[in-house]
């Protein structure tokens, strides 16, 4: 694939003949050395595949919940549109609420492409166009998702930038349907839900690719290293620069300065968020700190003498909670400049002495160049200077003020976990602080309670003193992003993976908004790891899933392979490493199935979601971006299961079980209709416990084409989730049974039992697809 | 004083819950309620009530009333240690899509319900869920019973203090049981 062209000859003699002012522009020259013939739908617009997705939107219908029942997105509202009343410009309730998800879907999308785009960009500048892109050994097929959408092989980073250009104008024409007067079908907003959705696939996976290809990222490792993780790993003798958001670019060029100058054993890094999977891929001596949640509480801490941020999850009072500990902030994204001076053109001793002195609460320095150095120079002159200071109330001094509390329960009703945060103020009135301490493991950092307080009382700042000891403790190894999946990893387990004897991949992805804690993530994971499934982990689920050790004093990762096979798990990355699960399922139909991935996404989605039993699991999704991703799992066919708090993403995509006419497929040997179980039963669920995400985890993973043994390996393992979960064995069995050799031996009595009470009858076991092409001959 | 919503962001629109401060006030719709549908979520697990606790307190309603009750986040394993084996699991996001269907007869057969009675599921998930009824499920009267006001319900405890709200709970079974 080769970049436009473009020829121009005043005066050309030719052997087709004599030209003057000759211009020639060729749009793309397509690669043609690619013997993969390209599929029906190359660089499909808004409704190429409008027909697959209502395939899906018919069977997972949309079961909105408005989260407002008012529009205010123009002047002719506000407008009322409660019990489905129709607003001025004509649109209803579940149009909007569409709308809505559409609009989250776009802000994530574009926060990822405007990512990939600065990537690809700086790299052309610093490499070159014709740079070459390796994703690592073993991965003929690389860059999976960006073949099966664009038709295209990206070998060369100007190839990378022709895709985003087809990305970003996918992102106008989806994110212009939302303006007033435009889309007006809740099914037709949900389809270009799922566009964005792929698009965001994409332009992750561009994202990610270049920067392993560029920046010495593992490349497709099983074994990357393990790096240090914890707010207790933090070595405060030295300087400590905390970098957080999502783009490597700033960070990587402090890591490369300090090393360059070999100034490790004074300086140390630390990242949050996806920066930090991404420094620590590039500079394993760097330390993922936390979560993004937890930025509040190592900033408030002071151990950070200088942050730098770059983008996407950033805490937007960042520069008003360091100066709250004298650390300077530098901003580097466009994105977030964060309200500081824009200090580009100034030398690096000016804008370090403006820095360390206080003369300003931080610079934005878009020239990464410069970040590294000033950076590591202020961190290093500030340094002795914030050291001498604490920055926390002392217990004392908590106990002094809690006696003042008004009780109001403003705190309680402003946090998003209703925590019982009253309840232990007025315990550390009488200088027990213990509650305090609990309230820490399950805070999300927010800080609204600190925002309701009438006494403007740091309550975070109190958990934390309260809780000082266990953020000693917070010491872990995790193992840092590995990239892709190898070709031969798929191979091994490709076949195992659809005929179901590997129950399925969980991939455990996404933000830390959790109700309950980061445990959860880390239980969850460990749950299906033991049973064999695939575990896959990326961005803060990655770090909160290593953030628990065992009697051994080991993490989950330190314990388990990271291999993508049976009882391992697999840290993939950062955010935008995410197109890599999506990726592992996509090559186990090119290289098991041998389907043509070329620009051919239908085929390719309709054989993932009835053969590869894939389930994401977003715990703590809070963001538009994680509305993105999941929707580029949607269009693949893939389930996804969100936290409570997901459920204010105000609509789920549900089957009904109860519906037989929804559960029919073609069998792509005779083209017959043919019953099947309802599975996947759902594409998007919020569960409201971990014990019922595990049971429809368990239950999501079941897919049509499962033979015999691997349906029967996945009843027993819902079954024994859900006895232990719920208490009784599961009513629904019986759906699931087609043929007596799905019934798991063991628990044959209970099932015949129940088949008989149900008069259940045998069913055939198709060759399933949703698509009539798909049956041989096309289905004519 | 107009009631609120309990978590202080979680404000709707037009329409809000009336605020229900005696079980009195519950006589009329429970009248009319021919199939009601007790909805029990996960939080209601060890929240004391009297002697016992929320989920004996679904019992004790289920039982004045002949209410059936189905129980979300996995909930249903304390009615079945309780011995109390009458209820029925679902998810409550199951729940708020399949509510929406006119004709669904509801996990026991039972249906099509006219009226649920819902708590103990965490705040803002019920308040989606009753989002979802309240706009797409207009014939079914939503009854929050939970302390914490609940916007998208017909009827609400309005943040309740405890001892009261209890004191009503208790009223609500004597008016199931006393035929409505």
């Amino acid at each position: 694939m080769k970049k436009k062209a473009y020829i121009k000859a005043d005066d050309a003699e030719t052997s087709l003949g004599h030209f003057k002012g000759l211009e020639v522009r060729i749009g793309e020259i397509i690669d043609d050395e690619w013997d993969e013939p390209m599929g029906p739908t190359p660089k499909p617009g808004p409704t190429t595949l409008r027909s697959w997705d209502h395939k899906l939107l018919t069977r997972y219908q949309p079961s909105y919940m408005p989260y407002c029942q008012v529009c205010c997105l123009c002047t002719m509202g506000k407008c009322d549109l409660s019990r489905d009343k129709r607003g001025a410009c004509g649109l209803d309730m579940k149009g909007q609420q569409a709308r809505i998800v559409l609009a989250a879907a776009n802000i994530g999308n574009a926060a990822h492409l405007a990512h990939a785009r600065h990537l690809v960009d700086h790299l052309i500048e610093e490499f070159g166009p014709r740079e070459q892109l390796k994703v690592g050994p073993g991965t003929e097929i690389h860059a999976p998702v960006s073949r099966l959408v664009t038709g295209m092989r990206p070998r060369t980073l100007e190839d990378a930038s022709i895709i985003l250009d087809y990305c970003e104008t996918q992102l106008a024409h989806t994110l212009s349907a939302i303006h007033t007067g435009q889309e007006g079908s809740w099914l037709d907003f949900e389809s270009k839900v799922f566009h964005v959705g792929m698009i965001d696939q994409v332009s992750m996976e561009i994202a990610d690719l270049v920067q392993i290809s560029t920046l010495g990222f593992p490349q497709a490792d099983p074994e990357a290293p393990l790096v240090q993780s914890g707010i207790g790993m933090m070595d405060t003798n030295k300087a400590i620069i905390l970098t957080i958001g999502h783009n490597i670019v700033p960070a990587a060029s402090i890591t490369d300065y300090i090393t360059e100058k070999r100034l490790h054993e004074e300086v140390e890094v630390g990242g949050m968020c996806c920066t930090a999977w991404d420094i620590t891929r590039r500079d394993p001596k760097a330390k993922v700190v936390g979560p993004i949640s937890w930025q509040l509480r190592f900033i408030r801490a002071g151990s950070a003498d200088l942050i730098v941020v770059d983008e996407q999850c950033v805490r937007t009072d960042v520069v008003q909670e360091a100066q709250k500990v004298g650390a300077p902030v530098i901003s580097t994204s466009d994105k977030a400049v964060m309200g500081l001076p824009d200090r580009s053109d100034d030398s690096v001793d000016s804008i370090v002495e403006d820095l360390v002195s206080g003369k300003i609460p931080g610079a934005y320095i878009p020239d990464h160049h410069k970040v590294g150095e000033v950076a590591t120079k202020v961190a290093l002159a500030i340094k002795p200077i914030r050291r001498k200071k604490k920055y926390f109330p002392s217990k004392k001094q908590i106990q002094k003020m809690a006696a003042e509390c008004k009780k109001c329960m403003e705190c309680v009703r402003a946090c998003p976990n209703d925590q019982p945060i009253q309840e232990a103020v007025l315990a550390a009135q009488v200088g027990n602080f213990e509650p305090l301490r609990d309230l820490y493991q399950n805070c999300i950092g927010c800080a609204r309670c600190e925002s309701a307080c009438p006494n403007e009382y740091d309550l975070h700042s109190w958990m934390v003193v309260a809780a000082q000891e266990d953020c000693k403790k917070e010491t872990y190894m995790v193992r840092t992003g590995r990239g892709a999946i190898q070709d031969i990893e798929i191979r091994r387990v490709g076949q195992p993976i659809v005929f179901g004897e590997i129950p399925g991949v969980i991939a455990h992805v996404g933000c830390a908004n959790y109700p309950g804690g980061g445990k959860d993530v880390h239980d969850m994971a460990e749950e299906f790891a033991k049973r064999r499934f695939i575990i896959v982990t990326s961005g803060c689920a990655a770090i909160s899933a290593g953030h628990v050790l065992d009697e051994n004093g080991q993490t989950i990762y330190e314990r388990r392979d990271g291999a993508f096979d049976a009882g391992c798990v697999l840290n993939v990355g950062s955010c935008v490493s995410n197109p890599h699960i999506a990726g592992a399922a996509i090559k186990i139909a090119a290289i098991f199935a041998k389907r043509n991935l070329r620009g051919n996404y239908a085929e390719i989605a309709d054989y993932i979601h009835n053969r590869v039993g894939a389930v994401g699991i977003s715990w703590g999704a809070f963001s538009q971006k994680a509305a993105s991703i999941a929707a580029g799992f949607w269009r693949l066919g893939v389930p996804v299961i969100v936290g409570p708090h997901g459920s204010k993403y105000r609509r789920m995509l549900l089957g009904r079980a109860d519906q037989d006419r929804d559960w029919m497929v073609y069998d792509a040997r005779t083209g017959d209709r043919v019953q099947i179980a309802p599975a996947p039963e759902h594409l998007f669920y919020a569960a409201e416990t971990v014990a019922e995400a595990n049971v429809m985890t368990a239950k999501l993973c079941i897919r049509p084409n499962d033979t015999g043994k691997g349906r029967s390996i996945k009843l027993s393992h819902y079954i024994d989730i859900h006895e232990t979960s719920y208490g009784f064995f599961p009513d629904d069995v019986w759906r699931y049974i087609r043929r007596d050799t799905d019934i798991p031996i063991t628990l044959k009595d209970k099932i015949l039992a129940q088949m008989k009470e149900n008069k259940w009858k045998e069913k055939q076991i198709p060759d399933p697809t949703l698509l009539k092409e798909q049956v041989y001959g096309g289905g004519v | 004083m107009r009631a609120v919503p309990w978590q202080t962001g979680e404000i709707c629109g037009p329409d809000s819950a009336k605020s229900l401060t005696k079980a009195d006030m519950l006589k009329r719709d429970l009248k009319l309620a021919k199939k009601p549908l007790l909805i029990v979520g996960h939080d209601a697990v060890g929240m004391q009530h009297g002697k016992g606790d929320m989920i004996d307190y679904a019992i004790a309603l289920s039982e004045a009333g002949n209410i059936p009750i189905v129980a979300t986040g996995g909930a249903i394993k304390a009615f079945i240690e309780k011995g109390f084996v009458g209820a029925k699991s679902r998810g409550a996001m199951e729940l708020a899509y399949y509510l929406q269907d006119p004709d669904w007869k509801g996990p026991h057969g039972k249906g099509p319900h006219d009226m649920i009675m819902i708590y103990g599921i965490t705040y803002y998930m019920q308040w989606t869920l009753l989002s979802a009824v309240m706009n797409f499920a207009t014939q079914i009267t939503p009854i929050a019973l939970g302390r914490y006001f609940q916007p998208h319900a017909k009827w609400s405890f309005p943040n309740m203090k405890e001892k009261q709200w209890h004191e009503i709970l208790d009223e609500i079974v004597e008016l199931v049981k006393g035929g409505k």
